[in-house]
């Protein structure tokens, strides 16, 4: 990424009580971002939902594990990396949902993989085995068009 | 962060009203779906969920009533979803849910929603 990065980084405990955790990180990291308040709700709402994903998925709602979510707020893009260490999961592999059959079946889950792809401009997925699972979601920041040099 | 709240009242014809505020999300939903699963087995099945409160949904908050609203048309009844915040009625426009579910400005458009 070109230009200066901010970068933080958390680790919680894989657990749902900690989402709200999850959820002011991003917050803080956007607001440190060139991004707008517009994005800044569905950006969360995204992180909120890998998490969720690797809590329920990932370390089938066991309450032992962590969670090590890395922010780097750059000029070019706004990248979360999220680690964990839980069962192999790849978003990818998951279709997007139909929502009249999920009506008709009275299905609740499945939603969180849709809505990331939905927000991030990339939902990436890396698994190390033996070591972790790496999620990276990717917003690319909107270039504001450059000013015009005054014309002689 | 505000306290997840639930309220129930019932107005005329059998309708529940529904109050929900706070964060609406995988750590709370279980007990939003257990208040509509006892509203069903007490035979309620027209429910208005005023979400004007609610700060913020994710997926597993909103699967809560994309679960629901079937068992309830088939019932007679509905989930009308009442004054969502504009960041959480974008939730459900990102879901495809704004034409499966009814949306209404206040209590007597959300009651006549019933027909």
């Amino acid at each position: 990424m070109a230009g200066d990065v901010y970068r933080d980084r958390i680790i919680i405990s894989n657990d749902t009580r900690f989402l709200s955790l999850a959820r002011e990180f991003t917050q803080r990291m956007i607001r440190a971002s060139t991004l707008s308040r517009t994005e800044e709700s569905k950006i969360i709402l995204a992180v909120d939902e890998a998490v969720t994903n690797i809590i329920e998925h990932g370390y089938e709602n066991q309450k032992d594990g962590t969670i090590e979510m890395e922010i780097e707020a750059g000029q070019d893009q706004f990248r979360v990396i999220i680690r964990d260490s839980g069962k192999e999961f790849d978003p990818s592999s998951i279709k997007d949902p139909d929502m009249d059959d999920h009506v008709k079946k009275g299905k609740k889950k499945g939603l969180g993989i849709f809505l990331m792809r939905q927000i991030m401009d990339e939902v990436k997925y890396v698994f190390k085995e033996g070591v972790q699972n790496e999620l990276i979601l990717v917003k690319n920041l909107k270039k504001k068009p450059e000013e015009k040099a005054p014309s002689a | 962060m505000p306290e997840f709240q639930i309220n129930t009242q019932k107005l005329q014809n059998g309708v529940m009203f529904i109050t929900v505020s706070g964060f609406l999300d995988a750590h709370t939903f279980e007990e939003m779906e257990r208040t509509i699963n006892d509203l069903f087995e007490r035979n309620s099945y027209r429910l208005v969920v005023d979400l004007s409160r609610l700060d913020y949904i994710s997926s597993a908050g909103a699967g809560v009533f994309i679960g629901a609203i079937g068992t309830a048309q088939e019932n007679d009844g509905n989930i009308i979803l009442m004054r969502p915040s504009p960041n959480v009625k974008e939730v459900f426009d990102l879901l495809g849910l704004s034409q499966i579910f009814t949306f209404a400005d206040d209590i007597d458009n959300a009651v006549r929603a019933f027909g």
